[in-house]
């Protein structure tokens, strides 16, 4: 179902703005607190364009942090299924490198990187790799056995195809924690941009905070859940195809 | 060649006791096998005896050289990604092709070859199974149900076929089918629970290289072993 990440995006936020008007409505909240229909109507009209060209910043850098963390992933959860100390020593390092919280070591990675495109997607893959590491790691240190097993004692099980058979056969596991760490992806690019970015989303929201402005922080969220929805959508209708393929016989021989 | 399993004794967790300084041998090449009621831990002896598991105490000696002994079972599956064709070529020597195709002929799934794994039933899994393993260059092998859910008829024309093709090879066969084992297997291992004395009685079966069998003696030898077990 292609449309349903859309559709349910549109059903929330048409819930929270109701909720929000009841609030108003009910407690007798001036415009100034929270703002009239016909105000947000007006605002996005002034600065749909620059918020527009924000928000295609910001999930340009979410889909290449989402892309480079999954590429960590993978290659720290191939390391670290390996018995030997290296892949112990890498396993430990990485899950223990996140008990420290990633945003609180942002302002660090600003002051040493600037406020450019670097330091964002750093933050941004931070933010979303952990889960798909835990993922990696798991399911390449996690035999399959009835498989394996034939490998095993004509000794010819090597490291790539052993990584192949687990792959494939946790395939939807992978594919669901990819999907869902999408959605961190673009919570790290705001964050980031919300630290200390001079473009983006996040930066345009943090101006809107310094204003008071609830309108502009409205549709700065109606933009930025609609261009996860719609990288969802995209993401999901690739992966699960593929996933298709593989299990009909047209994937990678 | 010989296979020599002397004095195994074998507990679950320390705690539950499989086997008790169980001692037998299998004498020569040929088609042996490993009876038993079930639970009685012929899967687990067979690990035992490949080396995928170790014994308590005890040794296995292996007399057909420094080669290991391989272990199937009917629990086995090809990587999902390839038909039994992509399978076979990137496992199998390109010397073997041509016996692999007979095999598959014989053992009657050659309509299989262009099928993934999932695709088969049962009974078409465990030979597709089969072959890889006997296409192996190892001297034993031991067959845990291989051949579950394959008919007598294509079971028992697979066992000669076997026999045939492979006379210098140990084969150990675990099967409940004791008509078959008393009518093919040459030397026959009777496994007990742990509480019987000895653990494991051996029996000489009919080992037939045809179809043609004398059927009171079949009748004895089967009594000889359902009593024993």
């Amino acid at each position: 179902m292609p449309h349903n990440r859309i559709i349910q995006f549109f059903i929330l936020y048409i819930s929270g703005l109701t909720m929000l008007f009841l609030i108003k409505y009910s407690f007798g909240l001036s415009d100034y607190v929270i703002p009239a229909i016909s105000d947000i109507v007006f605002t996005a009209n002034k600065i749909l364009p620059v918020y527009v060209r924000a928000v295609i910043e910001s999930i340009i850098i979410a889909i290449i942090g989402h892309l480079l963390s999954i590429i960590l992933a993978c290659v720290i959860g191939i390391l670290g299924r390996m018995n030997s100390f290296a892949g112990t020593l890498i396993k430990a390092g990485a899950y223990q490198i996140q008990a420290y919280p990633v945003v609180a070591i942002a302002p660090i990675i600003f002051i040493l990187m600037g406020d450019g495109l670097l330091p964002r997607l750093l933050i941004t893959s931070m933010i979303c790799y952990f889960p798909l590491l835990l993922t990696f790691v798991g399911v390449f240190t996690e035999p399959v056995p009835d498989i394996e097993h034939y490998y095993n004692v004509t000794n010819t099980l090597s490291w790539d195809l052993e990584i192949k058979i687990r792959a494939y056969e946790h395939q939807k596991k992978i594919l669901t924690v990819i999907e869902g760490s999408a959605t961190l992806a673009m919570v790290g690019t705001i964050v980031a941009e919300f630290l200390s970015a001079e473009s983006g989303i996040g930066y345009q929201i943090s101006i809107a905070l310094s204003q008071s402005d609830m309108a502009k922080v409205l549709i700065a969220l109606f933009l930025i859940g609609l261009s996860i929805s719609i990288y969802l959508t995209v993401l999901a209708a690739g992966l699960w195809t593929k996933n298709m393929q593989y299990s009909t016989g047209d994937g990678y021989h | 060649m010989n296979l020599q399993c002397k004095n195994i004794s074998y507990s679950y967790n320390q705690q539950q006791q499989i086997f008790n300084h169980i001692s037998f041998e299998f004498n020569g090449p040929g088609f042996h096998a490993l009876f038993g009621e079930s639970g009685v831990g012929k899967s687990t002896l067979a690990k035992i005896i490949s080396g995928l598991m170790i014994p308590d105490k005890g040794t296995i000696i292996n007399q057909s050289g420094s080669s290991q002994i391989i272990y199937t079972t009917n629990q086995e599956r090809f990587p999902g990604w390839q038909t039994i064709q992509m399978h076979y070529n990137s496992i199998l020597p390109e010397n073997t092709k041509e016996i692999c195709q007979h095999m598959m002929h014989v053992f009657g799934i050659d309509n299989c070859l262009h099928s993934k794994f999932n695709q088969l039933s049962l009974g078409q899994k465990n030979r597709v199974n089969l072959i890889r393993y006997l296409l192996q260059e190892h001297p034993a092998l031991i067959m845990d149900e291989s051949l579950a859910n394959v008919d007598e008829s294509m079971r028992e024309r697979i066992i000669l076929y076997i026999k045939e093709q492979f006379p210098e090879k140990i084969f150990i066969y675990i099967s409940h089918h004791v008509r078959e084992i008393c009518k093919f297997c040459d030397q026959i291992v009777v496994l007990r629970s742990v509480g019987h004395s000895p653990q494991a009685l051996k029996f000489k079966g009919q080992n037939i290289y045809n179809n043609t069998i004398n059927s009171d003696q079949l009748k004895e030898n089967m009594l000889e072993i359902v009593h024993a077990t």
